[in-house]
């Protein structure tokens, strides 16, 4: 409940734009952020390539129905090379999860997965784009330095243990590139939608609900299905909720990149790739999209010190290293933040299981609630 | 750019490495060879221009590739499909069809399966028709026994955001076999 401010914040030396960006190349810092996404990518490429893999698998090549190429120039490209392509990609996104190789299997992936996009144009997806771009950065960063049986090889080959100072360090500029382009997804998106009097006035969110009524008649139980169904055909809610959805868009988009909103900005990023899961197909993206706000985690590790009088579980759930974690039997749970301020009683355990990823989103909510009430 | 701190290099990387050095006081830098570090500049450069032009270019685009513009629209549309023979005669494609072809077979993609259902636009009018068109001409190609078939013709009815209907004709390209 209590919070001191055990040392002054130390500022650093204000840097200029140009200090800023040789920043982002040149400073190491933790890629562990791209490692978890590594995690989630292998299960999500393989959810991705499944319909492929079974095509391939009775016989059917990208070539056997209707396709068009990207380009006129690109000569057609036989149907093994899609075989090999999905296969490959399959393999190599377990692997990539494992962290095996990772150097060789995540450009692998990469390629397979954007190869297979390309062979036609009907192959395009926004959630695959999406997808392209997250494991382009997972591509590009040495994202096996943790959290990989790469990594464990190297601790095996130089004694090292976890958690060692600077194992998870390394060039981060594909973690900024990548935030660029995911928070302008949401903006792209939310921006094309508020520019639309048809999408921000909820006539486009109205006559998709009316028209797939019978979809929520089916999923949502007898007793109440009547009553849902009249809610979400009244054209007056999607009047409401359309400025809110293109809002909750531009939102996340936005107040992703501050540190004072960013918690809100995931919270309500969640939210909306949940609520888009409910009522659309979507194919990757929720799962996708959801793995990758884990990029916006800040770039250092253990720099918040925990004194917790039983460690096991944080120390399983700390995926991405927030916490230096101190086991002290008995002990009063305390947490000291990056600026050295000493938080105990609720506070800390807010800022605990609030920077736990598995935990947070409803850590989130109960905190939004014991905040509103009196 | 520190050029001639000593590496301390615990990256894997002969040339990408560690060095106590430049920028914020005693932080450590990753010491590339010049060109190097004029690449990875270059190519971040060359992805956000580019993806840059592809969002702007959505707006004219009607498959919007990479424009990230999502359930962009609620339109809605249906097709009559017709084999125009040598001799003038417009068959439906709901007929039988020489060669034993099947419209749903050969496209075998449920957004272009059933023209002749209203549905909905698949990532908005312009990506839909668009792909009915060179489904047109792809299925026109694909069709080797079937002898008598000039052209394929599709008459689309479609309705954007509830208003309309939009009436289109398209045409696949004339086919060698009939002529």
């Amino acid at each position: 409940m209590s919070a001191t401010v055990a040392e002054p914040v130390r500022g650093e030396p204000s840097l200029s734009l140009s200090d800023r960006i040789d920043d982002v190349f040149d400073r190491p810092a933790s890629v562990r952020s791209l490692a978890v996404l590594r995690l989630a990518l292998g299960p999500v490429v393989l959810v991705h390539l499944w319909p492929f893999l079974v095509d391939t698998l009775a016989g059917t090549t990208y070539e056997d129905h209707f396709w068009v190429r990207w380009w006129g120039f690109v000569p057609e490209v036989p149907g093994a090379v899609q075989v090999a392509l999905v296969w490959t990609g399959a393999v190599a996104a377990v692997g990539l999860s494992l962290g095996w190789r990772t150097r060789l299997v995540a450009p692998i992936t990469f390629v397979c997965v954007a190869g297979n996009l390309f062979l036609s144009q009907h192959h395009f997806r926004h959630n695959r784009a999406f997808l392209l771009f997250l494991l382009a950065a997972v591509a590009l960063a040495d994202s096996g330095r943790v959290l990989s049986l790469d990594a464990r090889r190297r601790r095996a080959r130089t004694g090292t243990s976890p958690g060692d100072p600077g194992d998870d360090l390394g060039t981060v500029w594909p973690l900024w590139l990548l935030r660029i382009l995911a928070a302008s997804v949401y903006l792209a998106s939310g921006f094309s939608k508020l520019i639309d009097p048809d999408w921000s006035g909820g006539l486009v969110l109205w006559d998709r609900a009316v028209r797939h009524q019978h979809l929520v008649r089916e999923r949502v139980p007898e007793p109440i299905a009547d009553a849902v169904v009249d809610l979400v055909t009244a054209r007056w809610v999607h009047t409401i909720t359309s400025p809110i959805a293109v809002a909750m868009e531009l939102f996340i988009g936005i107040a992703i990149w501050f540190g004072r909103t960013r918690l809100a900005a995931i919270w309500v990023a969640i939210f909306f790739h949940l609520s888009i899961e409910l009522s659309a197909s979507v194919e990757v993206f929720s799962l996708a999209a959801i793995g990758a706000l884990v990029i916006w985690a800040t770039p250092s590790t253990r720099d918040r010190v925990a004194v917790v009088p039983d460690a096991t579980w944080v120390r399983r759930l700390d995926w991405l290293a927030r916490f230096d974690v101190h086991e002290e039997p008995g002990a009063e749970l305390r947490v000291v933040d990056r600026d050295g301020t000493v938080h105990t009683g609720g506070t800390a355990r807010w800022l605990l299981w609030s920077r736990l990823p598995l935990v947070f989103p409803f850590v989130a909510v109960a905190h939004a609630l014991r905040r509103v009430r009196p | 750019m520190p050029a001639s701190a000593t590496p301390d290099a615990p990256h894997s990387s002969g040339v990408e490495q560690h060095a106590t050095g430049a920028g914020a006081a005693g932080s450590e830098r990753i010491v590339r060879p010049r060109w190097r570090a004029r690449l990875v500049r270059g190519f971040v450069a060359v992805v956000l221009v580019g993806h840059a032009v592809l969002l702007v270019r959505g707006y004219a685009d009607p498959h919007k590739f990479f424009a990230f513009q999502p359930f962009n629209e609620s339109s809605t549309w249906r097709a009559d499909i017709v084999r125009v023979t040598a001799d003038g005669r417009r068959v439906p494609i709901e007929e039988p069809w020489p060669g034993g072809y099947d419209w749903d077979e050969l496209v075998r993609w449920g957004v272009l399966e059933r023209p002749g259902t209203m549905r909905h636009a698949y990532s908005g009018l312009g990506t839909s028709l668009d792909f009915l068109d060179d489904a047109l001409d792809w299925v026109a190609d694909h069709t080797p026994e079937d002898d008598e078939t000039l052209y394929l013709e599709a008459t689309t009815e479609a309705y954007r955001n509830t208003r309309g209907p939009e009436v289109r004709v398209y045409r696949s390209e004339l086919r060698e076999e009939a002529r």
